[in-house]
């Protein structure tokens, strides 16, 4: 049970919001009333205040949200709630963090991109401070809404909850890789062997007249000292030489990872994983080429 | 010189031909310039009388020499060019320093414990994927017959060596039961580019001299049939034939450099009443080949030297022929005949001599080996040699299945088919890694290779070379500046 603290020690920190509650209740007191529908921000009083129904129509508008007079709404919005629920759930148990599956929560810059308002650092931080400890609640028992406040700060894409594909190695202990670059495509099989590799059914000399192309062929199964204990049988398609070599790494490298996936972090570092995302930059009109300008001629 | 004349019926009667040719003296033909003064025809003599065009700046000087005046420049003309004042290299000397042939180098560290090459050691199955240093005399003969070629990597190490693959052994030995059995092994060795064909010539024709058999290489088919000799048709022979004498004479050098010795003590059984000089029965085959001194005289001595090396039972060593380069004299040479029509390789003489002998037409009565390589890397194609090859290829179950004869290709060649129908094909492979390996330490031990020979190192090599191209993995070890 040590591992379930009581979440109250960890809340101190929302004493810091008091401040602004005490600024949103002095908001409240000052009640105005507009016309309906006048702001999409605002509401009538009438609309919030059943009693005031007799009254007749208020002058002033009340925004919807407390913090709407404030620097930064949206974020102060977010940061209440989770002040709020901070204090309704301190008591469910929380899991140690190391055990918390990861998220990539958004750092300032993109917090302050989404919600589009100039959010402080210090605030923000101390915002991710609460944002943590609400997601240390544990899974089983965190409620939705807590669920629900806490996505305004997670990434649109999360990297952690990704799947990978595995190759499949099958009956004939063949794994299939496919890499691309630039316009190339390569599907390699890749078989435990004695180093013997084919591409498009000829040698690699044959099919690839520059060393420095067949040297990036193989470089996956070099890099990882490989090349005798894996056959390779290769088809490339389109682009140039070193496109199609560059595409074989990548391909070979995918397949030998599937035979052996704790290679993956040398194979990174022998950058055998990443496709190379560069390609030719598209020809603009009012340029000769991609960036080049035509030469100026006076008159 | 009758050509002036006959050119002249051509012209249209006028005033300036009305003059009766017959009058005029017919002098023998010279061309009408020449850039030397004495051969010109008429050399302009010298006068004062060189008129200038008014207003110009040109003065006359007083040998006649009209001196140009100023004159405009474009501006991309005017840049002041180095002029290389040196000397221009003479005829021939650009072509020799790309030809010639080094081989040995300082720099590179000499191999302990090589064993040298000689007669048991070449067909001895131990010996397979051993490197073999070829001894100097053997060096000497080689070079005699330019065996050796400039494109192949001798000039890195010490001394040449050569890698004894399976098929150098299997070749020696095919040649050892040829010439036990006084049979002709007629073979053609077939290959992908840079597989190693020009150096199982080479060890063919190592084995031949260190067995003494007499050697005839032509090293570049090419130089046969690329109209770069001279040539003349041989007188009586039907269909015409033709001799190239220099090229004998080339041959008839290299054989007596190379098999000297063996001449020496080979006496002549014909009498050869057509020969200039006059040689008795009994003298020594040196002797007639050294009176070879100019072309003009040679063809009659090769053909001498050639009727007693294949004279039956008077104790003739076997014959090496052999050939580099065989799609060259498998179509038409770029000779003409007097009617200007191209002739085939074929009807060269030499050449013939060495197809008829390759296709068994005509057999060396004493034993020996015709041996021809092709050449993968400019070698013009040739749609019959390779039929026949494919097809021999299959025969010896190499390949599964010969390719069909193209029936719409007219560039098939009855002639080469003929030639190529009775011969045997050596398909060179590439290397095992065992093989790799020995070469990959000769190559660390000479100092060219500076990583660990292990298992790894010969398999990355082995696998850049196109699994084990030994050209394409010297290539990617020896050739490319990363070590």
């Amino acid at each position: 049970m040590a591992s379930l603290q009581s979440g109250s020690s960890a809340l101190r920190g929302c004493c810091q919001v008091t401040q602004t509650l005490k600024r949103l209740h002095r908001l409240r007191a000052a009640r105005i009333t507009v016309p309906v529908g006048t702001a999409r921000h605002m509401t009538s009083l009438s609309d919030q205040d059943p009693a005031t129904d007799g009254m007749g129509i208020h002058a002033r508008a009340v925004p919807v949200s407390p913090s709407y007079f404030s620097r930064q709404p949206r974020f102060n919005d977010s940061y209440l709630l989770l002040a709020q629920l901070a204090e309704r759930y301190r008591k469910l148990p929380l899991i140690p963090k190391d055990q918390v599956q990861p998220v990539a929560w958004k750092n300032l810059e993109n917090f302050r991109q989404a919600v589009g308002e100039h959010v402080k650092a210090t605030e923000f931080v101390k915002c991710m401070e609460l944002v943590k400890v609400l997601n240390q609640i544990h899974p089983s028992l965190r409620p939705k809404e807590v669920d629900d406040a806490l996505l305004v700060f997670k990434k649109a894409v999360q990297p952690y909850s990704n799947i990978e594909k595995t190759i499949p190695i099958d009956k004939f202990g063949r794994a299939l890789g496919t890499g691309r670059r630039k316009q190339s495509v390569a599907r390699a099989w890749v078989v435990e062997g004695t180093g013997e590799m084919l591409v498009n059914g000829k040698t690699l000399a044959d099919a690839f007249g520059r060393v420095h192309d067949r040297e990036s062929a193989t470089w996956a199964l070099r890099a990882t000292s490989r090349t005798d204990k894996y056959n390779v049988w290769a088809l490339v398609e389109g682009g140039g030489t070193t496109g199609q070599a560059e595409a074989l790494t990548l391909a070979i490298g995918k397949a030998l990872m599937a035979h052996e996936p704790a290679l993956k972090p040398a194979l990174r570092r022998a950058g055998c994983v990443t496709r190379d995302p560069r390609k030719v930059e598209r020809k603009k009109p009012g340029h000769v080429k991609a960036r080049k300008m035509p030469a100026w001629v006076k008159r | 010189m009758s050509v002036p004349h006959s050119l002249r019926c051509l012209l249209r009667p006028s005033a300036t031909t009305s003059i009766p040719q017959r009058i005029a003296p017919i002098t023998a033909f010279t061309a009408p310039f020449s850039s030397s003064s004495i051969l010109a025809k008429n050399p302009t003599p010298p006068s004062s009388k060189a008129k200038v065009p008014l207003g110009s700046r040109a003065k006359v000087l007083p040998g006649g020499h009209i001196r140009a005046g100023k004159k405009m420049q474009l501006g991309k003309f005017k840049k002041n060019r180095q002029i290389d004042k040196s000397r221009p290299p003479a005829p021939g000397e650009r072509k020799a320093y790309r030809k010639r042939v080094t081989l040995s180098n300082n720099n590179a560290l000499p191999v302990e414990g090589l064993e040298e090459m000689n007669a048991q050691t070449m067909v001895d199955p131990a010996k397979v994927g051993r490197m073999l240093a070829l001894p100097n005399e053997l060096v000497d003969q080689l070079r005699a017959v330019e065996a050796f070629k400039s494109t192949q990597t001798w000039n890195m190490f010490r001394q040449p060596s050569m890698l004894q693959r399976k098929e150098a052994r299997e070749l020696a030995e095919k040649m050892q039961t040829a010439a036990g059995k006084g049979d002709t092994l007629k073979l053609v060795i077939s290959g992908d580019r840079l597989v190693g064909k020009s150096m199982l010539l080479l060890q063919a024709i190592s084995y031949a001299y260190l067995n003494n058999w007499i050697v005839l290489h032509i090293p570049e088919g090419q130089e046969m049939t690329n109209g770069s000799t001279e040539y003349a048709p041989i007188p009586n022979t039907q269909p015409a034939q033709y001799s190239q004498q220099a090229y004998a004479l080339r041959m008839l050098q290299s054989l007596r450099k190379a098999n000297q010795k063996l001449l020496l003590d080979l006496k002549t059984v014909f009498p050869h009443p057509d020969l200039v000089q006059h040689f008795p029965v009994g003298t020594s085959l040196l002797q007639v080949a050294n009176a070879a001194k100019e072309p003009d005289t040679t063809w009659p001595i090769f053909n001498a030297i050639l009727q007693e090396l294949t004279a039956e039972g008077a104790g003739r060593p076997p014959i090496l022929f052999s050939l580099d380069g065989l799609s060259f004299i498998m179509k038409m040479s770029e000779y003409r005949s007097p009617a200007f029509e191209v002739i085939h390789a074929h009807d060269l003489a030499i050449v013939r001599r060495f197809v008829d002998y390759l296709s068994g037409k005509t057999k060396l009565p004493n034993g020996g080996a015709v041996i021809a390589a092709t050449s993968r890397g400019n070698s013009p194609r040739n749609p019959s040699m390779e039929l026949m090859i494919a097809k021999q290829e299959a025969n010896q179950g190499l390949i599964d299945q010969p390719p069909a004869k193209e029936p719409y290709n007219r560039k098939y060649d009855d002639r080469v088919e003929a030639a190529l129908s009775n011969m045997e094909v050596l398909k060179l492979q590439s290397v095992s890694r065992s093989e790799a390996r020995s070469l990959m330490e000769y190559w660390a031990a000479s100092g060219l290779l500076r990583t660990a020979v292990d298992e790894q190192a010969v398999s990355d090599k082995w696998i850049l070379g196109g699994n084990g191209n030994v050209g394409e993995m010297e290539r990617a070890t020896l050739l490319t500046m990363r070590y």
